[in-house]
This record gives structure tokens, C-alpha cells and sequence, in this order.
């Protein structure tokens, strides 16, 4: 009651994050999903955490609606037609990302907009195009106040993504969040390029693997952070393994891996089973919200993130002393032996409702959240003990991330000389990719803009908000903490 | 060979992302020089590498290097072990199934005529052209005159072995316009064009009489810039 008080009497939340506080408090007073008792324990000791899912879950945690399929049709729930010019287009996407639920309150993925917004424009001026495109954007960042959101671009270059680009770096905002799907094969080392350069002005866009992140669904997006998910689907969940806690009860590699691990990994994948069950059984959603009875997402198109961070820590605790994951192959090969042990529970345990991923739990290199402190986010190497080489960092990469199917990144700020020469920074994209890495976003040293874990704060922002002053976006007071934590100013720079 | 350094991941030493291999020793004496150290052929932080250990290190960065590009100091004063490095990237891209480019940076001093194997496995020179009138380039480099730069760069154009021309600008000391009109005249003649760049001096790593000496300004690399592409010159600025 006195927590409920304190929400409706609170100085530092805003309107809408009072709103949010409140739905999370009144959800939370059931006890609807069957929790066995070794499942409390590990969430009480941060081995198992649900990211403030909320104790009865109403909504799936991300949805990708077909927004393609929706401006064929129209939406009728919202009374809107196919729109028939470009003004229609925007102000439909505009109502329609309105309606769309997630974890956030926001919409997570607004689509592949280049491709939506491409057979809108002919006829039109650049110039036309691009002041229609800039009140597009400005209304995005002053209204989805959360950087959690993902428009995607490519893998072809159409004139609709350059004018994109041209935009993005213009406004300099960090809404939305925004990756290009490149495919070397298709996308051309110009669009590739121009993508790249524009990331060293604005931190945007992050570069994505295509050919390797349509096997996880040959119809994905890139939604939130970096999470691949079927379009017209999404995710039900997202737990997450926090490794540190679990590897810290013991001092024995041969006990976490044979005893403690599976027995987490059972009762996450467990209680994830649970909530799935609660969210397409009892919730309601898929039987009465618009997206689903319209056929915007379709519930066999869902699946279910089994997150887990902090894998450096965890390879560390029971490395030799001194040696280190991301430069010492003793640790590196603890790290992968802890990956194969996961990635074949993840192939073994069936789950409910996940038709669409074979019946199974698919990895996911969760970003952390803003209070972990000395845990890595996802199969990331720590800051601070990246090997010295660019590339060895990317092999490392390459060598991990071929066990996560739904989303997995590196984030390396890049020296300013790159953007004298993008097609050199496009170069060690393709050999990463190459090799297996699945995902990539560069920032620019002296931007302003900078990716936090995944998703995108200035640091002008941060600075305000330490010092006291309200700040527009949530993902800011998410950012800052963890700005500071994780030393991220600290990230080797590379290309000097 | 002698080798001062490699620098395995480099975005300035030609096009794309590039293994640059900086050979120890060079001929002229530059005053603007940003790695004087490389100059004495007998430096003892030179170190003597093998062919096969400068391949060994560029194979370290495949997949992710377009090429090599060879450096210094002056590298055709190795052309000799040059030749041999480039067969043996040669034989490494067709080993790993990667291509490699094989490029020079080289003050032009020393003929690419008299080196046909050499030239028959290099994909192209970027040469530097310090200065045209040869009273200023004696000035600037300690050389004679530059007639050796001006045969070097229309063979290079000749053969479609001249990957970019490179003018350090550096205002009273370098001829940047008159450069620029000679090139112009030069392509005008030949038939052929190549990029050219305009390289800022900055004084970082540089003794000796211009150690502190002053950037050139924004306005007159503007400058510059305006009359190269007055002259339809393909330009670009670093």
C-alpha cells in the first residue's frame, strides 16, 4: 500500500512513468504462475531475474507487427484505410505505433521503414521527401520517449534509405534506434557506406548480419536493443541467467556444469514455460487485441528469449588466476564449454507454444539492466580487457555468437578518421561477418550521441541528468547509471 | 628487410581498411618528414623481418584488410625484397581464398620502369609529389630535382599502375597550385586521370625547422581545393 502511495505522491516520476508504476504495482499483487519453491530461491539470489515482466502477464514482451501486411489492408480497429500518398503513410504509421504494446509501453520494432515508406515517394523531391521525413522522426523521439524502439533499413539500397540516413544524421536524435540489414551480396558498398558514415556522425545505424540472423526466421526485425524476432510475431519473454550469481556458489567448473547449471537453466526455462502458458491461456490478448484478430501478429509466429549475461564474469570465476575472458584461451574455452552446456539444454528443452522455433527456447545476449554492477552485459568482453587488436576482438565475436539465434552485438567506438574512410570500416564488417560475428554498431568518439548497451543516449543528456535536471527520455535514466557503472566511456577505441 | 613497422588495421594508407607494412630507410631528407625515424637505414629500432614473417602478419588480419600497402621511409629502396613479399601475398590470397592488393606509397625517386617483376605484381603506387618547381623541392626534400617524380608519375599513368597522387600542402614551403596545374596539363597530355589528395601538414612527429609550424588554415585548403576542381581534378582532402 505504502509503495502505491509513494508512486501516486512521487516528485521524480512523470505522468505517464506514474501510470507505468502503477500497472506494474497492481499486477504484481497476484500470484498467478505456479513458481516452485527452488525458482523463489534463485530469483531471490539474482541468479534468475524477469526484468520487471510483472507477475501476470497481459501483453506478449516484444511485438513485431506486419506493418507491411497492415498498410495492404488498413486497420480496422483503428478505423484507418491503406493510406494512398506519403502524408496518409506517415500519419498511419504515426496512429498505428500508437496501439502497439510491449515491456516498455512502446512500440519495440516500427518496421522495415525504408521498404514502407519507398513506394510513397515517387514523385516526389528529396526535399519534399525529407521535411515530410523530419516531422516523421521529430514526432517519434518527442512521443516514444524510450530508445528501446527499432525501425530497420535494407538489405537493398532504395532511395527511401538514403533520404533516411540523411535525416537521421541531420536530427541527431536517439529516436528511433536504427540498424540496416546488410547482405554483401545485395546491399551495395555505397549504401553500406553511407550507412557506416552515418553512424560515425549520430551512433546510428548498427550494422546486422542478415545472411546469418534469417536463419533464426527468414522474415526477421530487429527490434528493442538488438533482439531478432519473426515479423509478424515477436517474443513472449525474456528471463534472464544471471551467470556471476550462479558460478559464484561454487568454486568448482565440473559442479556449476554438472549440477547447478542445469538445475537453474530447468527452472528458468520452467517458470518461462509458465508465463508463456498464463499469456496465450489466460491473458486474453491473442483472442481479443486488434493486432492479433486483424492478423497483424500471428501467435504461432511468437518466441521465447532465454536471456543470459554476464558470461565473462562467470568464465573468469573459474579461470586460472589473472587470465582473463577475451584474451586468455583458458578462460575463452571455459566460457565455451558453459555455452555448449546451455545451447544443448536449449535444443533439448521443449516448450509450449514456440511452434515457430521448433518448440524450443532460443538464446538471447541479454544487455543487462541499469543496476547490475561487475556484470558484462550478454557474451560481451568486459571493458577493459578487449584484446589490442580489432580484429581478434571480432574473432572473438565470431566464436560466441554463433550460439545466440536472437540477438547478440558488439559496440565499438570508432576513431574520427573513419569517417574520412568509411569503406575501410566496411571492410572489417565483412571480414567480422565473414567469420561468423552476427552484429555490429560503431559511434564516433567525439559524438554526443553514444549506444549505451544497445540502445542510444546522448551524453549531453546524461550530464543533465546528473545534475539534477528532468530529462525527456526514460532510456536516459536507464543510460546514465550505466553510462557510469560500465565504464563505457572507458571502451577501447579503435581505428587510431 | 629492414622494417620499422606494421601497423595491422589502418584506414589512411590507401583504400579501404589496409595492412600497412613501413620500411626502414629512406633517400630524400624531408623537412616536413612526420617519421624522421625512418629515415637511417641503419636505425637499430629497425628490426630485420623475413618475407615470411611480414606475410605471417598479414595474414593475421584476413578476412578483414582489402590489401597491403608498403611504406617508410622510402620502400623502393627495397624493391628487391619488396618483389619477393608481394609474390608471397600473392601466393597467400590465392591460398586463403581472400584477395589482397598490393600497393607502394613511394616519394618517386627511384624509377618503376627498372622494376618490371615488381610493377607486374604491385596493383598500384600512390605517389607523393612534393613540390614541382625543382628550386622548391630541393629546398623541401634535400633532392636535386624531382624530373625522376614527374618520369615516375607518367609511366605510372601510362601503365595504370598510378593509384592516387598525394601534395602535402603546406603553404611557402610546397608549390601546391603549380602542382596542380602540371597534373592537370600532365592527364591533359596522357589521356589518363588518377585521384589526387590533398594531404593537411600537421606537425605532430615532425623535427627539426618545422617542428611547431602552423597547420595550414581551413580557407586555404579551401583554396587549394576550389582550383583542383577548377581544373577538374578528382580531389579529396585529408
Amino acid at each position: 500500500m505504502s509503495d502505491i502511495y509513494s508512486i501516486v505522491t512521487s516528485r521524480q516520476l512523470s505522468y505517464e512513468q506514474k501510470v507505468v508504476a502503477l500497472a506494474h504495482a497492481a499486477e504484481d499483487t497476484l500470484s498467478v504462475l505456479n513458481v516452485p519453491e527452488t525458482t523463489r530461491r534463485y530469483f531471490e539470489q539474482g541468479v534468475i531475474c524477469n526484468l520487471n515482466e510483472g507477475n501476470a502477464p497481459y501483453r506478449p514482451r516484444y511485438i513485431m507487427p506486419d506493418y507491411e501486411k497492415a498498410v495492404r489492408q488498413g486497420v480496422k480497429f483503428l478505423q484507418l484505410e491503406p493510406p494512398r500518398d506519403l502524408d496518409e503513410l506517415l500519419t498511419f504509421l504515426q496512429v498505428l505505433y500508437r496501439h502497439v504494446p510491449s515491456i516498455t509501453t512502446y512500440p519495440v520494432f516500427l518496421g522495415d521503414i525504408d521498404r514502407l515508406i519507398e513506394p510513397f515517394i515517387e514523385g516526389l523531391s528529396d526535399d519534399e521527401v525529407k521535411r515530410k521525413l523530419r516531422n516523421f522522426f521529430i514526432y517519434l523521439d518527442r512521443t516514444i520517449t524510450d530508445s528501446f524502439c527499432h525501425a530497420n533499413l535494407g538489405p537493398q539500397a532504395t532511395r527511401a534509405g538514403r533520404l533516411i540516413l540523411d535525416v537521421d544524421r541531420e536530427l541527431e536524435q536517439a529516436v528511433p534506434n536504427l540498424t540496416l540489414k546488410y547482405d554483401p551480396a545485395v546491399t551495395p558498398d555505397e549504401f553500406a557506406e553511407k550507412a557506416i558514415y552515418t553512424s560515425l556522425c549520430v551512433a546510428n545505424p548498427a550494422i546486422c548480419n542478415d545472411v546469418l540472423n534469417s536463419r533464426t526466421n527468414d522474415r526477421y526485425g530487429i527490434s528493442s536493443c538488438y533482439n531478432i524476432l519473426p515479423i509478424a510475431g515477436g517474443s513472449y519473454t525474456l528471463t534472464r541467467l544471471v551467470l556471476p550469481k550462479l558460478a559464484a556458489m561454487t568454486d568448482d567448473l565440473h559442479d556449476f556444469i554438472e549440477r547447478l547449471l542445469p538445475d537453474a537453466m530447468q527452472c528458468m526455462a520452467d517458470y518461462m514455460s509458465e508465463r508463456i502458458r498464463f499469456i496465450v491461456e489466460k491473458s486474453g490478448f491473442f483472442e481479443s487485441h486488434f493486432l492479433a484478430t486483424e492478423g497483424l501478429v500471428e501467435r504461432d509466429r511468437f518466441v521465447a528469449m532465454f536471456g543470459l549475461v554476464g558470461l565473462a564474469e562467470a568464465a573468469n570465476h573459474f579461470a586460472p588466476e589473472g587470465k582473463k575472458y577475451g584474451s586468455d584461451p583458458e578462460a575463452d574455452a571455459i566460457a565455451e564449454q558453459i555455452m555448449q552446456v546451455i545451447y544443448d539444454f536449449s535444443g533439448r528443452y521443449e516448450c509450449p507454444y514456440c511452434e515457430i522455433a521448433g518448440h524450443r527456447l532460443l538464446l538471447h545476449a541479454q544487455v543487462g539492466i541499469d543496476s547490475d554492477h561487475g556484470i558484462t552485459s550478454g557474451i560481451r568482453i568486459p571493458v577493459g580487457d578487449e584484446p589490442e587488436s580489432i580484429y581478434d576482438h571480432l574473432r572473438h565475436s565470431a566464436r560466441f555468437h554463433r550460439f545466440i539465434p536472437t540477438g547478440c552485438s558488439d559496440i565499438l567506438p570508432f576513431d574520427i578518421t573513419g569517417k574520412q574512410n568509411p569503406a575501410a570500416v566496411l571492410d572489417i564488417v565483412k571480414g567480422a561477418f565473414k567469420l561468423g560475428q552476427k552484429y555490429v554498431a560503431f559511434y564516433a568518439s567525439d559524438s554526443d550521441l553514444v549506444r549505451i548497451t544497445g540502445y542510444l543516449v546522448k551524453r549531453s543528456e546524461i550530464e543533465k541528468w546528473n545534475s539534477g535536471q528532468a530529462v525527456l527520455q526514460n532510456t536516459t535514466q536507464l543510460g546514465a547509471p550505466t553510462y557510469a557503472s560500465a565504464h563505457l566511456a572507458n571502451r577501447k577505441l579503435r581505428g587510431v | 628487410m629492414r622494417v620499422r613497422k606494421i601497423i595491422s588495421q589502418s584506414t589512411v594508407d590507401g583504400p579501404g581498411n589496409r595492412t600497412a607494412v613501413f620500411l626502414q630507410g629512406c633517400n630524400i631528407r624531408c623537412a616536413y618528414c612526420h617519421n624522421p625515424e625512418t629515415q637511417a637505414m641503419d636505425d637499430p629500432e629497425a628490426r630485420e623481418m623475413s618475407v615470411q614473417e611480414v606475410t605471417a602478419e598479414v595474414a593475421r588480419s584476413i578476412p578483414f584488410i582489402r590489401g597491403i600497402t608498403v611504406s617508410g621511409g622510402e620502400c623502393m629502396l627495397q624493391a628487391g625484397e619488396m618483389t619477393e613479399l608481394f609474390r608471397a601475398v600473392r601466393q597467400l590470397s590465392i591460398e586463403s581464398g581472400h584477395p589482397l592488393t598490393r600497393l607502394i606509397d613511394s616519394n618517386g625517386t627511384i624509377q618503376f620502369a627498372e622494376h618490371a617483376v615488381l610493377m607486374s605484381l604491385c596493383d598500384g603506387v600512390m605517389l607523393d609529389v612534393k613540390a614541382w618547381d625543382n628550386a622548391v623541392y630541393h629546398r623541401l626534400t634535400g633532392a636535386k630535382d624531382n624530373s625522376a617524380v614527374i618520369q615516375n608519375m607518367e609511366w605510372l599513368l601510362r601503365h595504370d599502375k598510378l593509384t592516387e597522387l598525394r601534395i602535402v600542402c603546406l603553404p611557402g614551403m610546397v608549390d601546391v597550385e603549380t602542382i596542380l596545374e602540371h597534373i592537370a596539363k600532365t592527364f591533359d597530355s596522357i589521356g589518363k586521370i588518377a585521384p589526387v589528395r590533398l594531404l593537411r601538414f600537421r606537425p605532430h612527429g615532425v623535427a627539426g625547422e618545422l617542428k611547431n609550424h602552423p597547420m595550414p588554415t581551413d580557407e586555404q585548403m579551401a583554396r587549394y581545393t576550389a582550383l583542383a576542381q577548377r581544373l577538374r581534378l578528382d580531389v579529396s582532402v585529408r
